[in-house]
């Protein structure tokens, strides 16, 4: 499985991002290589608008097979996303990215 | 869920007038010394006139793009002044010059120019200011320039602003005036935030909006409560608030009679709590009632 992380820094002990648009970074997690990837996301978070968008975006780009994120995707970013094969789960923020993979693998994250 | 270093409290209305910067300037002033203040209604920032906050810092603020025309290599074929949508390119004086006003930063006169006399800079939108209020608190709030617009940019940097200061401080909370409506500052506004204060009144405008607003909050998962300002003009239309709320389980906090207190304390600079006793005790009450609602809320795993 590849995950993506909504995340405030670049490494795993950086704290979950509660935005989806804006987030500063999204970091990817292949299982399967055990590689860890960082995608700086600051350009976009610079964006006066269209955040959501441009992340979704980058989600069709990236194609992570699970988004760990906080609040969610907004109603825009979701239409965006419907048509990817990702499962969305949330209310992360304020775990570290090692904390939410184990609250994810313990089933313990909530799908939306 | 947020940390339980501080609780984020966002105060919204859909509809922009029906008391909710009044609202929110008083909780302030409840909460003093506890709280962060940030103001995220940066279009029409007015916090600062109840809170009086001192301006003590204050830095640059730039969003979006702004074109601008280099003379020396305009040849005044003007193809950009033809294509620009927002007739942001006059031609005055012998020369073509971007009014800065008019400017939408979109970047199509850039891409046609062929002597590349346009280029697209960072625009200042306005100064940022981290301030102390009379009540103790620390503020976070912004001035806009003229013709330049709040952006889900904007409110995420006050927002952080407010937050690491409550990091550093200690603090308890982070009190936010949100903006009107339901776009892009609305949206950044909600971001992390613990529970969301609805302030709405009884008219028809300010229920549609209630129900959209609260559309965005519950996609976001955020616990919500609802007081009813002036909910003694239309009885008719407050039941019906009442009705949406229960449906919704959004907590019914307060009704709040009309009182012309809300206008004389404003042409006075002062929150309600400062000119009316009753309104104080009634505004304390509404603060203990989110206290008890944020400290009962169900854990995060």
């Amino acid at each position: 499985m590849k995950i993506a992380f909504t995340a405030t820094g670049p490494t795993w002990e950086s704290l979950v991002d509660p935005r989806f648009g804006r987030t500063e970074y999204i970091v990817l997690f292949d299982e399967e290589i055990d590689l860890i990837t960082v995608v700086d996301n600051r350009s976009v978070s610079n964006e006066a608008h269209g955040a959501g968008t441009a992340t979704a975006q980058k989600m069709y780009e990236l194609k992570p097979d699970i988004l760990i994120t906080g609040n969610g995707p907004g109603d825009t970013a979701a239409q965006a996303l419907k048509h990817l094969k990702m499962r969305i789960f949330v209310d992360a923020h304020d775990m570290t990215l090692a904390k939410a993979y184990d609250a994810y693998t313990k089933g313990k994250l909530r799908e939306i | 869920m947020p940390s339980d270093i501080h609780k984020e409290i966002v105060v919204l209305s859909g509809k922009g007038g029906t008391g909710k910067t009044s609202v929110t300037a008083s909780l302030a002033v409840i909460a003093g010394n506890s709280a962060v203040v940030a103001d995220c209604d940066v279009d029409a920032a007015n916090m600062h006139l109840l809170l009086q906050p001192d301006f003590g810092q204050t830095v640059e603020f730039y969003s979006g793009q702004l074109a601008e025309l280099d003379q020396e290599l305009c040849t005044r074929c003007g193809i950009c002044a033809d294509i620009c949508r927002f007739n942001a390119i006059p031609f005055h004086e012998d020369q073509y010059r971007i009014s800065s006003l008019d400017c939408e930063g979109c970047g199509y006169c850039a891409q046609v120019c062929p002597t590349g006399a346009i280029t697209m800079k960072e625009r200042r939108s306005g100064n940022l200011y981290t301030s102390r209020t009379k009540a103790g608190s620390t503020m976070v709030h912004a001035r806009l320039d003229i013709a330049a617009e709040n952006s889900g940019k904007l409110v995420a940097r006050v927002k952080n602003d407010a937050k690491a200061i409550a990091k550093s401080e200690n603090k308890q909370f982070i009190i936010v005036d949100g903006s009107p409506g339901i776009g892009c500052p609305v949206v950044s506004s909600l971001a992390g935030a613990c529970y969301v204060l609805l302030v709405t009144e009884p008219t028809m405008s300010a229920l549609h909006d209630l129900k959209r607003v609260y559309a965005v909050i519950k996609r976001f998962r955020i616990p919500a409560g609802c007081l009813i300002n002036k909910y003694d003009l239309n009885e008719e239309k407050s039941a019906e608030i009442r009705q949406f709320l229960k449906e919704e389980q959004i907590d019914h906090l307060a009704d709040i009679p009309f009182d012309p207190i809300f206008s004389s304390a404003m042409i006075e600079q002062k929150t309600i709590v400062e000119v009316s006793l009753p309104l104080k005790h009634l505004m304390e009450e509404i603060w203990d009632r989110i206290n008890t609602r944020l400290n009962t809320k169900k854990e995060a795993i």
